[in-house]
């Protein structure tokens, strides 16, 4: 089959673009898929990393994929980032240091997104930030890529992309897997038939975790949040036929028109902070417990 | 063997970060005997320097699963934590210690899923 991808940039237009490739070439098997980008006028960087979960469903189903009519621009986007060299592409230098290079990471090898992270962040903005704010923002990138490991059941891989925009002072970081989904994460601890929206709702409010047993949980996505609301940021999280911005403050959870099946998170940071994010604390080691 | 045991987090997780679900694990296993022995257990986090919740949650947070929160305030301390690092830790406690009173709760979750469909 031949699928036309439109624009993909990163927002719910561009995520339902992509649960629309997903759900077309959801019956291929042992089959061909043409990703055509004739049609495509824009393709934002990170995005690179939920396509990819989207084309590792469909060649885990023993299809094969092929890349054609990129328009000159993006594709050289996609080869400075890598992504493109699955496709058959050669790799082409990324000159401006802009670009957080497309990564698919093994679940067994999880060790690999601290050197990806130790790598790649190095020289996109992390320097000019005031001091503390590097360290949170690797937590929490360390936050969401754990928690695809925990809840995302993935035998694909989780996948990293992203992107430096040094005028705009903005740092994308993108991670995407093709697992459950939160919707059937949450729908199997309450036992409820929630929607993929309040599933979102649920896992980002206090204290709730799908977690059981020994492990408590529940508060990475918090923190998460808690960061980018201080350093006016921006998260975006799509999963199945939700979606989820907060952005200046502002939270909004919209029904996505086609499914994405697993989970993305765009955590995107703002390096022209110049907030202290080291804490003056009451705290001390003898009142924690 | 002395009654003040120093578990150095660096020699269980091999290095700076302390990133992981299962290295956190690998850390509560050191400490829960101890603390099950009675000893005083200080956890160092000397030359860690990126720590985030799903760590925490598996090398301390499950203790309280296991001891009463008397016991581990008694017997458990930690070290060469940097405020921020100390804040997430208290807000991970704070979070076990509500996460292990609603246990019965918890226990009967996983119930089986309900369609997989939107509506």
């Amino acid at each position: 089959m031949i699928f036309r991808l439109p624009t993909i940039h990163s927002d719910k237009n561009g995520f339902e673009n992509l649960g629309e490739l997903a759900e077309a070439a959801r019956p291929l098997y042992a089959n061909r898929l043409e990703l055509n980008f004739a049609s495509c006028g824009f393709f934002d960087a990170n995005m690179a990393a939920p396509l990819a979960a989207v084309l590792a469903r469909v060649a885990d189903k023993f299809n094969t994929i092929e890349v054609v009519s990129v328009p000159t621009q993006i594709e050289r986007i996609l080869r400075k980032n890598g992504f493109l060299t699955s496709y058959r592409y050669p790799p082409l230098d990324d000159e401006n240091h802009t670009t957080v290079p497309f990564i698919r990471i093994q679940l067994a090898a999880a060790g690999r997104f601290a050197d990806y992270l130790e790598r790649h962040l190095r020289g996109k903005g992390i320097p000019r930030m005031s001091q503390g704010l590097g360290k949170v923002f690797k937590q929490s990138l360390f936050e969401v890529f754990q928690n695809s490991v925990t809840h995302s059941g993935t035998r694909l891989g989780v996948f990293c992309c992203g992107q430096f925009f040094p005028q705009l002072r903005r740092l994308d970081i993108t991670i995407a897997d093709a697992g459950v989904g939160i919707r059937t994460k949450v729908r199997q601890f309450l036992g409820t038939k929630i929607s993929s929206i309040e599933a979102i709702r649920w896992a980002l409010s206090d204290p709730n975790t799908t977690k059981t047993g020994k492990q408590p949980g529940g508060v990475g996505l918090k923190f998460m949040k808690d960061f980018v609301a201080l350093n006016r940021g921006k998260i975006q999280i799509a999963s199945r036929r939700g979606f989820y911005e907060f952005a200046a403050g502002q939270e909004t959870f919209s029904m996505m028109d086609t499914d994405f099946r697993g989970t993305v998170v765009n955590l995107e940071v703002n390096t022209a902070d110049t907030q202290s994010y080291v804490l003056e604390s009451d705290l001390s080691p003898e009142n924690i417990f | 063997m002395p009654d003040e045991i120093s578990v150095r987090v660096l020699d269980i997780v091999g290095g700076a970060l302390a990133v992981s679900a299962d290295d956190g694990q690998a850390v509560h296993d050191k400490i829960a005997p101890l603390l099950r022995e009675g000893k005083r257990v200080i956890v160092s986090f000397e030359g860690v320097n990126t720590i985030i919740s799903a760590f925490l949650n598996a090398a301390i947070g499950q203790l309280y699963g296991e001891f009463p929160e008397e016991k581990i305030r008694e017997l458990l301390l930690v070290e060469h934590m940097v405020p921020e690092d100390l804040a997430l830790l208290k807000r991970v406690v704070d979070n076990s210690k509500r996460y292990f009173a609603n246990r019965p709760a918890f226990d009967e979750a996983w119930k089986e899923e309900v369609g997989d469909d939107e509506e």
